[in-house]
Parts: C-alpha cells; sequence; structure tokens
C-alpha cells in the first residue's frame, strides 16, 4: 500500500522540536520550606472577568460591584484621551462573527496577565525552590516564574502574558512582569493597556482555602496613575484540572483559524 | 527578533515546505536509514554527565527529576510510528512498536481503513498540530519533557502548552462523563517503575502525523523506568477493542536522555497566536474536499 506524506507534517514537528527544545531546570523537591505553600489548584469565583469596575447588567452579565481597590473610587484611571478607546473596545464585542469580535479572547488568543488569573477556569500552582509554575486550565496555559532571579528579562522580547520575575516578601509571592505587548485586555467590558504596562502581582494565603490577589498596572501611556485590584481566590477541592482546548472548540464551530493576524505588522 | 515572531517564520518555513513538494513514503522496504527505538540513541540528545546510579527521592523511589528527551536527534517517528525509511527533512527507523512482534499496529479493518485516510496528503489539514492544538500523550515523547514532583503529584512539562498532572494517591478514575484530551491519568509504584494508567480520553488525539489514533475508549499504561540517572526507558500499552484486534506497546524514538537545564528561561506557547499560514493547508483541502469544515468524525 502506498502512503504519502506532507513535508509540512514533517517540518511542523521539526519546528516544535526546535521551539521548545528548552526549559527550566528543577533539581529539588516540594514544597519549598520557609515560604508560603500555595500550591494546589485555585479558581476565582467572581464577576471580575465580566468588569473589574461597578457596572450595571448587560446582556449575559449581572450587575456587580468592581475589585479596584486604588484609587478609592474604584474607577480605572483612564487618561481622558484613552477612554474613547475603552468604548469602541467594548462596541466591537457585540460582534458574533470571531473574526470581527474586538476582544482577543474569542479568537482564543492568551489572555494576559491579569486576566488569565480570574478569567473562570481553575489553575493548579507547583513551587519548587527556583520556580513556581502557574498552570492554567484554559487552554492548558503555563507561566513559569523564576524565583530570585538575577537575570533581568530580554530587553527586545515582547509576550502576552508578560515576562516575570517572582520573589517572596513575608507571607507572599510577588511577580513582576514587564515585556507585555498592547493585545490583551482586563475584562469582558473592553478595559486595556498599552505595551508600556508593567503589572506585580502577590498571592498572599490568608487561610487554608484561600488566596487573597492583588494587582498593580502602571501603564503612563493609558492611565494617568498606578492601579490596583484585589480579590479572593478559592481553593477547588473536588476534581483536579481538566482541559478546555479553546482553539479546538473554534475548530469544531467550523471557525478556520485562518484570519489575518494584523498585530502581525504594527510591532 | 520576538518569539512571537520567530513562530511565525518557523511556520511559514514549513508551509513553504509544503508548496515546494510533497514526498511520497513506500510502505515495502526502501532506504532505511539510522535506525530508531531503542536502538538510535546516537542522536543529539546528548547527557549532560557521566550516569551515575538512579537519583532517590526521600521515599526511596527513583527520582526523575529533570529535563529529557526521547528524540534520537531528528524528526523521526511524529510522522510514523511503523517501520519507514527516510525522506525529505525525515529520518527513516524502525518500527516504535515492540508488540505485537511484526511492528505492525494491529488495527482492526475500519480503524485502518481511517488511519489511511487520515494520511492521504490533502487531508493534513485535520491534523490538530498544525492548528496549534494538543499533540496526544505519546507524541510528546519524541520531544523534550521536564519532570518534577509537586505534593503527592507526578507532572510532565511537555511540547505544545502540554502539562500532565499525575496523582499518584488516587484509586479511581473520573466518571466516564468526563472526556479529556490527555486522559485522566493516575499514577502509582510497581518497585523501581513509575506507572501512570489512563482513561477517559475523549476521540479527537492523534499519535502521529501520519494520521495514527487510539480512540476515546482507549486504555493507556505508561511506564517510565530509570535505567541510570541520565536514561529513562518509556513505553506504553494501549488497549481499545473497539479498534484493535488486541492490546499493543510502543516506546519512543530513542531512549529519554537528560538534557542541560537552560536557567530563568520561559517559553511563551504563542503557536495559535502566530499561526498564519494554516491558510495554505485549507487551500490545499479545499482543493480535493470542496469547502466544508470540521469533516465527519469517524467512530
Amino acid at each position: 500500500m502506498r502512503h504519502r506524506v506532507t513535508t509540512w507534517l514533517m517540518a511542523a514537528a521539526a519546528v516544535a522540536a526546535v521551539a521548545h527544545s528548552y526549559s527550566p531546570a528543577l533539581t529539588a523537591q516540594t514544597p519549598p520550606r520557609g515560604r508560603p505553600d500555595l500550591q494546589g489548584v485555585w479558581r476565582a469565583w467572581n464577576l471580575a472577568k465580566y468588569d473589574l469596575e461597578d457596572h450595571g447588567a448587560k446582556p449575559g452579565v449581572p450587575a456587580g460591584r468592581g475589585f479596584v481597590v486604588d484609587p478609592a473610587d474604584g474607577r480605572i484611571p483612564y487618561r481622558p484621551e484613552a477612554l474613547a478607546k475603552r468604548e469602541k473596545n467594548y462596541a466591537g464585542t457585540k460582534d458574533p462573527d470571531p473574526w470581527k469580535n474586538s476582544d482577543p479572547l474569542v479568537k482564543c488568543y492568551l489572555p494576559g496577565t491579569p486576566r488569565m488569573t480570574y478569567l473562570g477556569w481553575p489553575f493548579q500552582i507547583i513551587q519548587t525552590p527556583e520556580y513556581v509554575y502557574f498552570v492554567y486550565e484554559w487552554g492548558h496555559k503555563k507561566r513559569v516564574i523564576p524565583i530570585g532571579s538575577k537575570t533581568p528579562p530580554p530587553t527586545d522580547e515582547t509576550a502576552w502574558m508578560g515576562m516575570a520575575r517572582g520573589h517572596y516578601e513575608g507571607n507572599s509571592l510577588v511577580v513582576n512582569l514587564t515585556n507585555f505587548n498592547s493585545y490583551t485586555w482586563f475584562d469582558m467590558a473592553g478595559n486595556y493597556h498599552s505595551d508600556a504596562l508593567q503589572v506585580v502581582e502577590r498571592y498572599t494565603p490568608i487561610n487554608a482555602d484561600t488566596l487573597q490577589y492583588e494587582a498593580t498596572m502602571t501603564d503612563a501611556k493609558v492611565f494617568t496613575r498606578p492601579w490596583t485590584i484585589r480579590m479572593t481566590i478559592q481553593r477547588q477541592k473536588d476534581i483536579g484540572l481538566l482541559d478546555y482546548e479553546c482553539t479546538a472548540m473554534l475548530d469544531e464551530l467550523g471557525i478556520h483559524h485562518t484570519w489575518p493576524r494584523d498585530f502581525d505588522v504594527d510591532h | 527578533m520576538s518569539t512571537r515572531t520567530r513562530v511565525v517564520l518557523s511556520i511559514a518555513a514549513s508551509t513553504m515546505m509544503l508548496a515546494a513538494l510533497s514526498i511520497s513514503v513506500l510502505g515495502q522496504a526502501g532506504a532505511v536509514g539510522r535506525p530508531g527505538g531503542l536502538a538510535g540513541v546516537d542522536g543529539e540528545a546528548k547527557s549532560t554527565a557521566p550516569a551515575g546510579p538512579v537519583p532517590r527521592r526521600s521515599d526511596g523511589h527513583p527520582d526523575l527529576t529533570g529535563t529529557f528527551n526521547g528524540s534520537p536527534g531528528g524528526v523521526t517517528h511524529t510522522v510514523i510510528l511503523e517501520e519507514h525509511p527516510g525522506g525529505f527533512g525525515v529520518l527513516g527507523g524502525q518500527s516504535l512498536i515492540l508488540d505485537p512482534a511484526d511492528g505492525i499496529i494491529p488495527y482492526q479493518p475500519w480503524a485502518l481503513t481511517e488511519r489511511n485516510r487520515r494520511r492521504e496528503d490533502a487531508n493534513g489539514y485535520e491534523d490538530q498540530v498544525g492548528h496549534c492544538e494538543f499533540y496526544d500523550i505519546g507524541r510528546i515523547h519524541s520531544f523534550t519533557q521536564e519532570y518534577m514532583f509537586s505534593g503527592n503529584n507526578f507532572i510532565i512539562h511537555a511540547t505544545q502548552h502540554i502539562t500532565r498532572i499525575v496523582p499518584m494517591d488516587r484509586r479511581d478514575h473520573l466518571p466516564p462523563g468526563i472526556r479529556l484530551w490527555l486522559g485522566d491519568p493516575i499514577g502509582h509504584w510497581e518497585g523501581d517503575t513509575l506507572v501512570v494508567d489512563s482513561t477517559n480520553f475523549n476521540d479527537k488525539p492523534r499519535m502521529s502525523l501520519g494520521g495514527d489514533f487510539h480512540g476515546a475508549d482507549a486504555h493507556i499504561v505508561e511506564r517510565f523506568q530509570m535505567l541510570d540517572a541520565n536514561t529513562i526507558k518509556w513505553t506504553m500499552t494501549i488497549d481499545n477493542p473497539k479498534m484493535f484486534t488486541r492490546p499493543w506497546t510502543m516506546t519512543s524514538p530513542a531512549l529519554m536522555k537528560r538534557l542541560k537545564p537552560v536557567p530563568d528561561f520561559d517559553v511563551e506557547d504563542t503557536c495559535h497566536e502566530g499561526n498564519v499560514d494554516l491558510v495554505h493547508l485549507k487551500n490545499t483541502y479545499e482543493k480535493a474536499h470542496g469547502p466544508g469544515w470540521p469533516p465527519k468524525p469517524v467512530r
């Protein structure tokens, strides 16, 4: 029998072999001593994914309180000229065609940080002395946080989830994120940032089954001052991580992944 | 150059090769190149230190922690699991099938017909890897993996956003209504061998670029056996009476060899975000089949 195999398949495999042939080392067992134990499966059960600010009901969206604790008025401190883009972003989310919908999440792009945290899917934290791993059920995405690294992130690389450097402060894990691109949002309300974004995340256990999560955003191109969100995240006990292969679901809906990637030309 | 840009360029390069030519791999004996299977361990996956005795965890079991790669140094069996000659971009190799002894996957006739249909050029667009979706749990053993333990879990980090979290302290699999791309793994020790037992698959993963598949009702048992400090032998036994005439066992293209780690390195998986050239594969598919997606599932 004659079998035909296309070269793209081999090439794709070669690409995968090259692109993923390196990853950090782990030489020690867990959990680390003298540091907060954050390990386990966690989930944010709240309305933050809809809108980080106080909001009324919208189609499919319950009304609710926001999560901005600084500034005290609970509003994201947009520069006046930057607010119009948020409104345009939100208006674009009403288009049911994923090719045209403005929310990058609809095309299954990486949600960015901190949006991934409160997207509503669970995630698992794995700690070693050298790294903290965040493994997310959404798309099975993964963040690797070097702890106490002396090497700054490269200056010529950007990342959808930001590039991370972590350390412990008392009972908290603190993650400094830089090198963002400008393509991710904070929520379904169109809140956004530029490539000048810097994020400081702070994970603090407040009892055995609850984490306090804080994230402070600084982006002088879009905001007049830094702003901070705060929420609690609950331990998920009944089941571990399952899977949510977002891109495969687009396929099954008959949506080809062949739209032009406009962000490939503007940077 | 950003990580994203590199991914785009890589995919573009692969598509250009598609446009340039496609080759035929003949089923009968051809010019078999460097052998695969456990015979071929002379590739680039070199160990970083003289192999010592198997390291142990505090509980006495082997400590598999580290970075390992099961490729003999080129692209081989992600394409075809059975014996195959070399061709453009692919090393020839012996069959990865250890059992049955003839090295042929014991498909039932209907499943073999479906496997061969998937292997056709024009159907290459169906393969999930070109869409930046999951590899199956065997396919990842041709690439680099990172093993660690966390609490009662054995963790496998692998290519294409795969992380397998294997609980070592669970007895029962998930209810049958929960179906997963990578299955529901449960680990245990048999002597010094770490055994991972998986069920609850969905019917989506493909085991190779050549269209092999194991079906949703597969019961898969993997064995991770440390041969020395830098070497792990991995085998996978697949049982699914609805698809195969008997259980069968395969291994990785080469023994899993320890790699030197890279410090402070985090590769963000942006395959989907930068996948700008999939349209060419879609064009090939539609030239053969006309517009229409997804293809009807075959059970």
